[in-house]
């Protein structure tokens, strides 16, 4: 008995002892390149501004009409509620007494000032690869260039104890990059310009690449045949990336994908869903020569074989005249889609785009048809200039029923290769993107 | 920039920005002021022109896209009016603002070239265009009259 007692006491403490170094462990402060250095003269608005530009920092932590940098965004993850925080200069409720490896361990290791965890709602597993210099950029652009704004952060809203930080930095052991971009000696300047600006600041694979069962990117470089191969996310799908051939994106030459990233649009394409906000806040800001070396890069990433998209004019002949009274999808497309993207389903120029072999038709998921269906597009701004032609939402003039026939119609014709969508499907995203619900679905994690 | 634009058989320049609708490049920069602006929006048809044959609304039609087409507007359908729509229309007084009427005929034309005898279920389907003083059972009539006549 008494040896019992003695062992079960010694377990204990074993256990305690253990726990209070995974707290420890959880809690430190990682090392910065940057401790004990004071930051530099400051640097003209333009080098950090682009920085964070190309980060895209001001989607998440500003609100639609609030002061940029402020935060207060809410995003849905599957524990609950949490905000971006407010990243202006104020030094009580923003990053103000921030020193530069404060701010470092912020962006890069994901660690605020305290020790406390961020969650990887922000892009640290991406900005990890930001260089010294960047980050300094960054630093800099925030501190002497940013408007201090007085505005406390939202308490999130997830429960004890999954709102515990520490545990966190075991996900990040496990998962989480470390260390900045290291360029490929076998690639040449563009390649790894571009390799650096996907991987790195653009964290196009915070949408792009398809995450594993606890919320981790399937990879976070081209090494990983999943890297930016198309994931689902926010009731938008976000098509694959890879590719210098196959379908979807895959079909578009290095011009074509820089005309999208900084004019919003191309034959095939016009930005929209998430996608829109990348666009407006930062690849439209982004200079020619970065967006050369970004097409140039994804072109590069090699992609499973498909069957190719070859157009089927068969639908648009029996648009003319050959509508049976039981094809609700093809009536429901003659009367409200026909008139912009064309009974050929070819669009309009550049300006209303195809529905024919477009990337977001084919893909498996059918969720972003659905989504702007219902929704519509927001609005792209291209050169300081507001879309002209814009997707209209018919949440209110289409039943599930008509959105689901249409959809699959859309899937279906011209040569198309999707699969049918149920009036099921489109009831959930309907209820998901009620603007007038509390539990909409706002931003990425969910 | 300019752009050549085919219509109603002539070639016309137009010096418009390229997301300029080719209604407003119609009516604005050409004077075919035949073709009318309704909602603006694609909805209501009074803007119905056809580019290659095909009944097309030219307020949602980008300037850009309609090069390489032929466009025919309401003035091109028959120049001295002999067209057998323009005919039954006068004869069956079908107007009564006649302002959504240039679309509307434009919508009729095309049916009929693509389906010469349409059922009412057809003429549901592809004459949506909207009439604000409800001409809606002349339009039909006249539809069917139309039908008939080039049956003959």
């Amino acid at each position: 008995m008494k040896k019992l007692g003695r062992f079960l006491g010694r377990l204990l403490l074993a256990a305690a002892i253990l726990a209070g170094l995974a707290i420890w462990y959880g809690t430190r402060l990682p090392g910065s390149p940057f401790d004990g250095l004071e930051a530099g003269p400051a640097l003209p608005v333009e080098t950090g501004e682009y920085a964070a530009r190309v980060s895209d920092c001001v989607a998440c932590h500003s609100t639609e009409h609030g002061p940029p940098f402020a935060g207060g965004l809410p995003m849905g993850t599957p524990l609950g509620t949490i905000h971006a925080t407010n990243i202006t200069p104020d030094p009580d409720y923003g990053i103000g007494t921030y020193t530069l490896a404060d701010f470092d361990r912020a962006v890069r290791r994901g660690v605020a000032p305290d020790g406390r965890r961020l969650y990887p709602a922000m892009p640290y597993t991406s900005y990890a690869k930001l260089t010294d210099e960047d980050v300094a950029a960054l630093y800099d652009y925030f501190m002497n260039h940013v408007k201090p704004v007085a505005q406390p952060n939202p308490q999130n809203d997830i429960p004890w104890p999954l709102s515990i930080r520490w545990p966190l930095e075991f996900w990040n052991l496990a998962l989480a990059p470390t260390g900045t971009y290291q360029p490929d000696p076998a690639q040449d300047g563009m390649w790894n310009r571009g390799a650096y600006l996907v991987q790195a600041g653009g964290h196009c694979g915070a949408c792009h690449t398809p995450r594993n069962a606890i919320m981790a990117e399937k990879g976070y470089d081209e090494t990983a045949p999943e890297f930016l191969a198309g994931a689902l996310l926010d009731g938008w799908y976000a098509p694959s990336l890879r590719g210098a051939s196959g379908n979807g994106v895959g079909r578009w030459t290095e011009e074509e994908l820089v005309s999208f990233l900084k004019r919003g649009r191309n034959r095939h394409a016009v930005v929209f869903g998430s996608m829109m906000e990348a666009f407006n806040n930062s690849t439209a800001f982004m200079t020619n020569e970065d967006l050369e070396a970004i097409a140039h890069y994804l072109k590069s990433l090699p992609r499973a074989p498909e069957p190719e998209w070859q157009y089927d004019g068969s639908t648009t002949a029996a648009l003319a005249g050959g509508i049976s009274a039981d094809s609700r999808g093809a009536q429901v497309y003659l009367q409200k889609c026909s008139h912009c993207h064309g009974r050929d389903g070819k669009g309009r120029g550049e300006f209303v785009p195809p529905l024919a072999g477009a990337s977001s038709v084919l893909a498996g998921p059918a969720d972003s048809v659905v989504n702007i269906t219902l929704n519509g597009a927001g609005r792209v701004v291209a050169g300081g200039v507001p879309d002209s032609y814009r997707m209209p939402p018919y949440r209110v003039t289409l039943s599930d029923r008509d959105i689901a026939a249409v959809a699959t119609f859309v899937r279906q014709s011209w040569g198309n290769t999707g699969g049918p969508v149920t009036s099921e499907e489109v009831a959930r995203l309907r209820a998901h993107t009620d603007p007038f619900s509390d539990a909409v679905i706002l931003l990425q994690m969910r | 920039m300019s752009f050549t634009l085919n219509i109603n058989g002539n070639e016309m320049e137009v010096d418009a920005a390229p997301e300029t609708p080719l209604l407003w490049a119609l009516r604005d920069h050409l004077g075919l002021t035949g073709t009318k602006f309704g909602c603006g929006i694609a909805q209501c048809g009074a803007c119905t022109v056809h580019v290659d044959g095909v009944a097309t609304r030219s307020c949602q039609f980008p300037v850009e896209a309609a090069v390489g087409s032929e466009i025919t507007t309401i003035e091109g359908l028959d120049p001295q009016g002999g067209h057998v729509l323009q005919k039954v229309w006068t004869e069956m007084n079908v107007p009564q603002c006649g302002y959504c009427q240039s679309g509307m005929v434009m919508a009729v034309a095309s049916l009929l070239k693509d389906i010469p005898e349409p059922t009412d279920a057809d003429i549901d389907l592809y004459v949506d265009n909207i009439c604000r003083c409800g001409t809606y059972p002349r339009v039909r009539a006249a539809i069917h009259r139309a039908a008939e006549l080039m049956k003959a």
